[in-house]
């Protein structure tokens, strides 16, 4: 568990006057789900480019396996499995004649590759769509044929690049399910994502990027120690006075409120009990209240406190990004 | 091989587009080649059909009605204008002639003005062959006359004189055994077809195997780039030989047997236009052109090529603006060699040779420019 299969140290690269990583440095070590978590343009493709090395940098070291990661180191290459966002197959062949082919990129045994294509199918569970073209298949299936292709041939290292965009929900936890199983099998996996749900739900340990730079990494638990919001209470009730919001800002942990004259907002730092006490002055003042609910802190909460901003647009969708 | 074998099943989906282009040309090719087999060497004196009216009704003019029914068809009509015009419109005769009273007498006074009045499609070929018919009779009539015969014996020795039949035979322009008319007009409409195909069919497979997100993730493989670009080559290279002969042997099936002579001149022209056609369709596979904009880009360049330097159109009826632009353009230069073969301009060996080279150098440079493009694409692309 202890040996590193990534290490990047002092990861410079620029695009003109732009700086799309800033002395990034990060160790991923064997059996992680590793969580490269950010925004758009925080760095993430970019990261996983330079450590392919299919794109040049500036400044920096990256180590893959113990090995210095060149374009030209192919046994390194061979190791590794990349599952791009974007589904990359090609539309004239079937499912099975497509992770024939990148299989075959990889192994030119043809037993062997039938093998790993035949359980990389069951995997995936395209087993009956095996004669299908991709432009037959619906998104979640397209996707799943995209992962079979990155995986067919065994890999020891997993990029998976945003694997989970414009995916339904049961998809979604059909793809996630499906890297937590092959992390099982002893696969190492990098997991990039704006979704802290996924992050959340999968890794192991996450990196959390801004601005081409890391701005926290750590276990989810570890990084939600590292910010003041321990609870999020929220309670709906009509009319609240002044008076009243003093009165609960006044109590233990509590250090901030906020009230939009619908629904009252009481952030928490440590301690416990803290929402029998908020309700205990509801009470004692005979206000009638409505919902009640109490949030642990996410990664965007820990997002939201360390960089000022949230990972995740909150206006539309909740996949639309900010 | 993994990649080469890609290729091929990409290739395959293809073709199709490209299979309606071939059987057309095969199917002209070859109705030409049987259509070409047919004797010529049998002349027919054109008959047409008359329906003539004897106004005058002397011995003279029965003896013109005689003599026109030895050399065509004569038909008895109603002497009704709507039954007249009806059997000239549906062609039941192609001329009516009414040869007009007094016939005899003027022309016996050497008067030839006004002796017959002539019904036949306006301008048409029997208008014009009866016009000429009645111009050598009543001309070799009053030739007699004017030597002293009299009518009756004018018109029997200028209907003895007229009888003669010039002896016709084809001239046998002896043709060319090496390099025969129906492997001209093969040679000649072959750039276009081969335009066609290479580029609905190359074009489209190499832009998926030069996708991008295809190019990424074959370029995270074990797969050194050079070797992908090296089997999508070796795929392209096997499939613009085979595609040329195939032509070749639809090419040899037309000659009767394996080219001989200056033919195989023609096999080399055509060759190098296939190179040509080929490294157009890489070279404009580099601008990842969308299916649409190859049918178009295909028909702009197929068909204004072979406009333009003469492949439809023969170069000599091309004006020398035209020609001008043309000598930018490598189809001028094959036809220019497939012109030499069949004798239409001078054969010059240095000129084919000339002419072979400047093809050569448009797939050079072509080729070259696909090559820096692609290069610089794929360095765009891992630089993005």
């Amino acid at each position: 568990m202890e040996n590193t299969v990534i290490k990047i140290e002092n990861l410079v690269k620029r695009y003109g006057d732009l700086i799309a990583l800033d002395h990034f440095s990060l160790a991923i070590r064997e059996g992680e789900i590793f969580g490269l978590l950010g925004p758009n343009g925080s760095g993430k493709t970019t990261t996983i480019n330079c450590m392919l090395s299919l794109l040049a940098f500036d400044k920096g070291s990256i180590e893959i396996f113990g090995q210095k990661m060149t374009p030209v180191n192919y046994d390194i290459k061979k190791q590794i499995g990349i599952i791009m966002q974007d589904v990359a197959v090609f539309n004239e062949l079937t499912v099975y004649e497509n992770i024939d082919y990148f299989c075959g990129l990889y192994i030119t045994d043809k037993a062997e590759r039938k093998r790993c294509v035949m359980e990389a199918v069951e995997f995936t569970g395209l087993g009956e769509f095996l004669k299908f073209y991709p432009k037959k298949l619906s998104g979640g299936l397209l996707r799943r044929l995209n992962i079979a292709c990155g995986i067919a041939h065994k890999p020891r290292l997993i990029i998976l690049d945003e694997p989970t965009i414009a995916v339904d929900p049961q998809s979604r936890n059909k793809i996630l399910e499906g890297i937590q199983k092959l992390n099982r099998m002893g696969a190492t996996i990098v997991y990039t994502s704006h979704y802290m749900e996924e992050v959340e739900q999968i890794c192991t340990r996450v990196a959390i990027m801004d601005k081409g730079k890391k701005i926290a990494e750590g276990t989810k638990d570890e990084l939600k120690r590292m910010i003041k919001n321990t609870e999020t209470i929220t309670v709906e009730v009509l009319g609240l006075s002044e008076a009243i919001r003093n009165e609960i800002v006044q109590l233990p942990h509590v250090y901030r409120t906020e009230y939009d004259g619908e629904r009252l907002i009481v952030f928490c730092s440590g301690g416990t009990h803290n929402l029998i006490r908020v309700l205990d002055v509801f009470r004692t003042h005979e206000i009638r209240v409505g919902r009640v609910y109490s949030e642990l802190p996410t990664l965007n909460d820990v997002f939201l406190e360390i960089t000022g901003k949230e990972l995740r647009d909150r206006k539309g969708d909740s996949h639309v990004l900010s | 091989m993994q990649i080469f074998k890609a290729f091929f099943k990409v290739l395959k989906k293809s073709i199709p587009s490209s299979l309606i282009y071939i059987i057309i040309f095969l199917s002209i090719s070859l109705v030409f080649a049987f259509s070409g087999q047919e004797d010529k060497t049998v002349f027919e004196q054109t008959e047409l059909i008359f329906c003539i009216f004897d106004q005058d009704d002397s011995a003279e003019s029965r003896s013109l009605v005689s003599y026109i029914g030895k050399q065509h068809e004569l038909v008895d009509l109603e002497q009704d204008e709507d039954i007249l015009l009806d059997a000239l419109y549906y062609e039941r005769v192609n001329c009516i002639l009414l040869i007009k009273s007094g016939y005899a007498k003027q022309l016996a006074e050497g008067n030839t003005e006004n002796l017959f009045e002539r019904y036949a499609m306006h301008a048409g070929y029997a208008d014009i062959l009866t016009e000429q018919l009645l111009d050598q009779y009543v001309a070799s009539v009053s030739a007699y006359l004017a030597e002293g015969c009299l009518l009756p014996e004018a018109v029997q020795k200028a209907e003895t004189a007229l009888s003669v039949q010039a002896d016709v035979t084809y001239a046998d322009f002896e043709e060319d055994t090496e390099y025969p008319t129906v492997i001209f007009f093969f040679f000649q409409y072959l750039p276009y077809i081969l335009i066609s195909v290479l580029f609905n069919t190359l074009c489209p497979v190499l832009l998926t195997m030069n996708r991008n997100d295809i190019r990424f993730r074959t370029d995270c493989s074990g797969i050194r780039p050079a070797s992908y670009l090296l089997w999508n080559s070796a795929g392209s290279v096997l499939f613009i030989i085979g595609i040329w002969l195939l032509f070749m042997g639809v090419g040899i099936f037309l000659y009767g047997g394996l080219y001989a002579g200056k033919a195989w001149i023609a096999v080399l022209n055509s060759f190098v236009f296939t190179l040509v056609s080929a490294s157009w369709a890489i070279l404009f596979s580099c601008f990842s052109p969308g299916e649409n904009t190859i049918n178009l880009i295909t028909q702009v360049i197929g068909l204004g090529m072979s406009f333009f330097c003469g492949i439809f159109v023969e170069q000599s009826l091309l004006g020398s603006g035209v020609l001008a632009v043309a000598r930018f353009l490598p189809a001028y230069w094959y036809v220019r060699i497939n012109n030499m073969l069949s004798g239409n301009e001078p054969f010059r060996s240095e000129n084919v040779l000339v002419f072979l080279l400047i093809e050569t150098a448009f797939a050079v440079a072509a080729g070259m420019l696909a090559l820096l493009i692609g290069k610089f694409r794929y360095r765009r692309l891992s630089a993005e």
